[in-house]
């Protein structure tokens, strides 16, 4: 039925279905490298202790991955290297091509279709203003040899923006809030250290206000006094916008610090998912209660 | 001689190709003749044939000798007459096992199937140059003082079972399997530009007109060389013969050969260790071109294998594809004489423009200063 | 294809304008199919031609594709019709067609030119073809071929925007010097040849069809007349056309043309538009 024949109950409770709704919705996302049949998953996961198919020597990067974003809320996605936490993350953020899964994003379609089914062009033109992403590695999100300023021009011209001025102000506005020097808006990017790297990339991800935000690994590699001013940075961030955000991290306090549910992944499968507090209070499953005890040491 | 702004450009034109004809064709030493190219400059012709992709003997070295032995002009010239040709027929497709051969090399193995000949080549000559202006004459003399008598000169050879390496190592299940079910048509460089990612039809045709010291460059570069690469490379085969040409006759619909020509043609055994690879396998690339210029097949065939294993992974292909024509990039290099004062009048327009927004920031900074100070 | 008959004849003439029918027929389909998508490059069968590539080989032969036998031809080098390459193509082109020639536009029907857009107002009678060395507008910023495809088909342009963006910011201006990039109808980012920043609003919903040829990298692509031409600029960025500071053509006066320079004590200017600048002298 049309709006205009709705009842005022009719909508109020639509109203309540529709921010009920999640941001980012995935159901079984599932990533195989290489030749892949029943047995493959059997012979994979955290009861068999590898990821990779002695048999066919496919490796399942990921599989049965299921969460629900809401806006305002971040999901923390933990585990060690080679558990499948990048993985999930590239395939939402579509640097990698998925297996399998079904991936919908409010702000497209209105979660009618499946972002994985989409042609890569459509895909491309969500991270404009739907989805951003902030990498580990800085070369991976900003141009190295554009100015800072430059970076966050990127999209913003992406998206239509034609006025420098205006471009300028944005872009001051977005470093002042990420806490870059102002003198260093004209600099290349290649000359700032690591942490200022990553204050730009997350300035340039914010720049058209995408409803989701993915964050791999922010501050890995970062020096610890470093890291902490970036991750509290994010934090506030967090605090004042209304994204929903996925955080991968092999790091529980970065989880801690950043996220309200989390879910553990092991050898490419999802063993453990709760609320943040719960998981490192009392974590259910051996490898959780592993990684939490490995955290508090 | 006038050039841009001067008038009569029509007459300085003229001036300049009288200039030219007068002095090449009225040189005090003798008239060269077509047959002195092609019986003693015969692998300076085929060069010429190869980078044409014509196959006119004759013509190539009226080109030569148009063009006073500038090659890249002489192809220029080929090339430009080919265009002005109709396509009358289609030729057969070749089995290059056809060829009669004067010269078989296999450096992968010491008893390849089949005979190895020398043959004609200096490979194995010391470079000595003969000053003396009859040193080049081979004479009844020189044979008998190296005990060689006039029929163990061989240069053809009737070889029935000359095997090609890599349907040996196919045979001994050494070689990885990229022979396809369908037959394509082969890419036409001549009717479309080719760009990446390319047929593998077209990278080959591309190669084989492309200007000689290109490939030897790229090969040197990207292959095996001082600045970096280095591909396990071996030759099954190196070749050079003719090969007939066979079509259908348009009256009365049966095949028939109408002619012969000359090739070289390469295969270049590889040794596959990609992460990706078949490490127990080996895979072949191919070359050739027309007339006997052994270096470009060479060259060819170890850049075709290349450009497959990389997969477009890198800028190889394009740089292959679209760097090695000849007339393109002397072409292109050359046009830099033609007169640029308009460009060069915007660029310095633009410099002056540059210079003053410097000075307009510096002079709003130092006003600004100003009034914090004041 | 040729028969044994037409061969077996007397040797044949050389085709009019130079190349068989069916190269002139190729070059028309993919002449068609550039101006029904104006700014996009379309590939084409470039035929090796008696000049040199890098020296208009794409442009004559447009030139020759198009031209019948009552056209009249005026072919200009920097504005120049005496320049040597001008005439060395234009003679090429009337000794295979045995058509006109002409210095001056409003006799000319199709206008060959390298490097500029002649000062004289052309109609919808006039085709304009440009020889073009670099058709590939966004090079500057993208080298890899199958990248440059894909941002042309998604009109993914953003690479091109921020090297404006940091241009303005290093420089203060915009410094492209010629071949400005513009957006053609709303779509294409398009190579406007290094012609001067100064013709490139002639472009701009013009009478008369524009036609580029690029022989060497074997593309062509066209401006039909009524399209939208707009320099790729920021709104508060105005575009800016090649000034003179009030200089005036040493010869003609004018202060109203493209100026080019001869350096010196004191440096003289002339109209690079020799036609231009004769007619106005003669009036």
């Amino acid at each position: 039925m049309s709006t205009a024949e709705m009842s005022m109950a009719d909508m109020t409770s639509l109203a309540a279905i529709r921010v009920a709704e999640p941001v980012v919705r995935v159901r079984n996302l599932g990533k195989v490298y290489g030749p892949f049949d029943e047995g493959s998953l059997a012979r994979t996961g955290p009861g068999v202790g590898t990821a990779r198919d002695s048999r066919t020597g496919s490796i399942v990067a990921a599989w049965n991955v299921n969460f629900d974003v809401a806006a305002g809320e971040a999901l923390g996605i933990v585990g060690e290297s080679g558990s499948g936490k990048s993985t999930v993350l590239r395939c939402i953020a579509g640097d990698q091509a998925a297996t399998t899964g079904d991936v919908r994003f409010q702000c497209h379609d209105d979660g009618a279709s499946n972002i994985l089914d989409l042609d890569p062009a459509t895909r491309r033109r969500l991270r404009v203003d739907k989805v951003s992403v902030v990498y580990q590695d800085a070369a991976e999100g900003l141009a190295l040899g554009v100015t800072a300023g430059g970076n966050i021009a990127d999209p913003l011209t992406a998206a239509g923006w034609r006025n420098f001025g205006r471009i300028r102000e944005r872009a001051a506005e977005l470093l002042a809030r990420t806490e870059v020097p102002l003198d260093r808006m004209d600099d290349i990017v290649r000359n700032f250290s690591g942490g200022m790297r990553q204050r730009v990339q997350i300035a340039r991800a914010l720049a058209n206000n995408p409803p989701i935000l993915l964050l791999d690994e922010p501050t890995t590699g970062l020096d610890a006094s470093v890291a902490a001013g970036v991750l509290d940075l994010i934090r506030r961030l967090l605090e004042e916008l209304d994204l929903a955000v996925v955080v991968v991290s092999h790091d529980f306090a970065v989880i801690e610090m950043l996220t309200q549910r989390c879910i553990v992944m092991q050898h490419g499968r999802v063993v453990e998912d709760a609320l943040t507090d719960q998981l490192l209070e009392d974590p259910q499953h051996p490898y959780s209660q592993k990684l939490v005890a490995a955290a508090r040491a | 001689m006038g050039y841009a702004a001067a008038r009569g450009g029509l007459s300085a034109i003229k001036s300049a190709e009288d200039l030219v004809a007068r002095l090449r064709d009225n040189d005090p030493s003798n008239r060269l003749d077509i047959d002195q190219f092609t019986g003693r400059l015969r692998l300076l012709v085929d060069r010429v044939m190869g980078e044409a992709g014509l196959w006119a003997p004759e013509f190539a070295a009226m080109a030569l000798r148009q063009a006073e032995g500038d090659v890249i002009e002489a192809v220029h010239l080929l090339r430009a007459y080919k265009s002005t040709l109709p396509r009358f027929a289609v030729a057969q497709v070749l089995d290059a096992d056809d060829i009669d051969p004067e010269r078989r090399v296999v450096p992968a193995f010491r008893e390849p199937g089949g005979p190895q000949i020398l043959g004609r080549s200096t490979d194995y000559t010391a470079r000595m140059l003969k000053p003396d202006t009859r040193a080049d004459e081979f004479t009844t003399d020189d044979a008998a003082q190296r005990e060689v008598s006039s029929t163990e000169v061989v240069t053809t050879v009737a070889t029935p079972e000359m095997r090609r390496m890599s349907d040996v190592l196919r045979d001994m299940d050494l070689l990885v399997d990229r022979r396809m079910a369908t037959d394509p048509e082969p890419f036409d460089i001549t009717r479309m530009p080719a760009k990446p990612p390319a047929p593998r039809s077209a990278r080959l045709s591309t190669m084989a007109r492309a200007e000689t010291g290109a490939l030897i460059n790229q090969w040197y570069r990207n292959i095996l060389g001082p600045d970096g690469y280095l591909h396990e490379v071996t030759l099954g085969e190196v070749r050079h013969g003719s090969l007939p040409i066979t079509t259908t006759h348009p009256a009365t619909g049966n095949e028939v050969t109408i002619g012969q020509f000359r090739v070289t043609e390469v295969e270049a055994i590889e040794d596959l260790d990609g992460v990706e690879e078949d490490r127990g396998s080996f895979d072949v690339g191919y070359g050739m071109c027309l007339g006997h210029n052994e270096r470009k097949a060479i060259a060819m065939a170890n850049l075709d294998i290349a450009c497959h294993r990389d997969g477009s992974k890198s800028s190889l292909e394009q740089s292959i594809l679209m760097t090695t024509d000849g007339l393109d990039s002397a072409g292109f290099l050359e046009h830099l004489k033609l007169p640029h004062y308009v460009t060069f009048r915007s660029m310095v327009e633009r410099k002056v423009a540059v210079r003053r927004a410097r000075t307009a920031r510096t002079t709003d900074e130092m006003t600004d200063e100003m009034e914090v100070q004041s | 294809m040729t028969s044994i008959a037409e061969l077996t004849g007397p040797p044949q003439a050389t085709p009019f304008a130079l190349l068989d029918e069916e190269s002139k027929r190729e070059i028309r389909r993919a002449l068609l199919q550039a101006v029904a998508t104006p700014g996009y490059q379309v590939p084409f069968g470039s035929r090796e031609m008696p000049v040199a590539r890098g020296w208009g080989s794409g442009g004559l032969q447009i030139s020759l594709a198009i031209v019948g036998r009552h056209d009249v031809v005026k072919v200009i080098d920097q504005g120049d019709d005496e320049g040597v390459n001008a005439v060395n193509l234009r003679r090429l082109i009337s000794s295979s067609t045995n058509t006109e020639e002409t210095t001056e536009v409003n006799e000319a029907t199709i206008v060959q030119s390298r490097h500029r857009i002649p000062e004289d107002a052309m109609e919808e009678d006039h085709i304009l073809v440009l020889q073009v060395p670099v058709p590939e507008p966004l090079r500057g910023v993208e080298r890899d071929m199958k990248e440059l495809a894909r941002m042309h088909a998604e009109a993914d342009y953003s690479k091109m925007w921020v090297s404006l963006y940091e241009d303005k910011v290093r420089n203060g201006v915009i410094t492209q010097t010629t071949g400005y990039p513009c957006l053609v109808a709303g779509r294409y980012v398009t190579a406007t040849t290094p012609i001067p920043r100064w013709d490139i609003p002639r472009l701009h919903q013009s009478e008369f069809l524009t036609l580029f040829g690029a022989g060497r990298e074997k593309r062509v692509y066209a401006i039909p007349p009524h399209t939208d031409v707009e320099p790729l600029t920021f709104d508060d960025v105005p575009f800016e056309v090649e000034s003179a500071d009030g200089a005036s053509c040493r010869l003609c006066g004018s202060n109203e043309s493209f100026l080019v320079e001869s350096p010196g004590d004191t440096p003289t200017w002339a109209c690079s538009d020799t036609a231009f600048c004769r007619r106005r002298r003669t009036k």
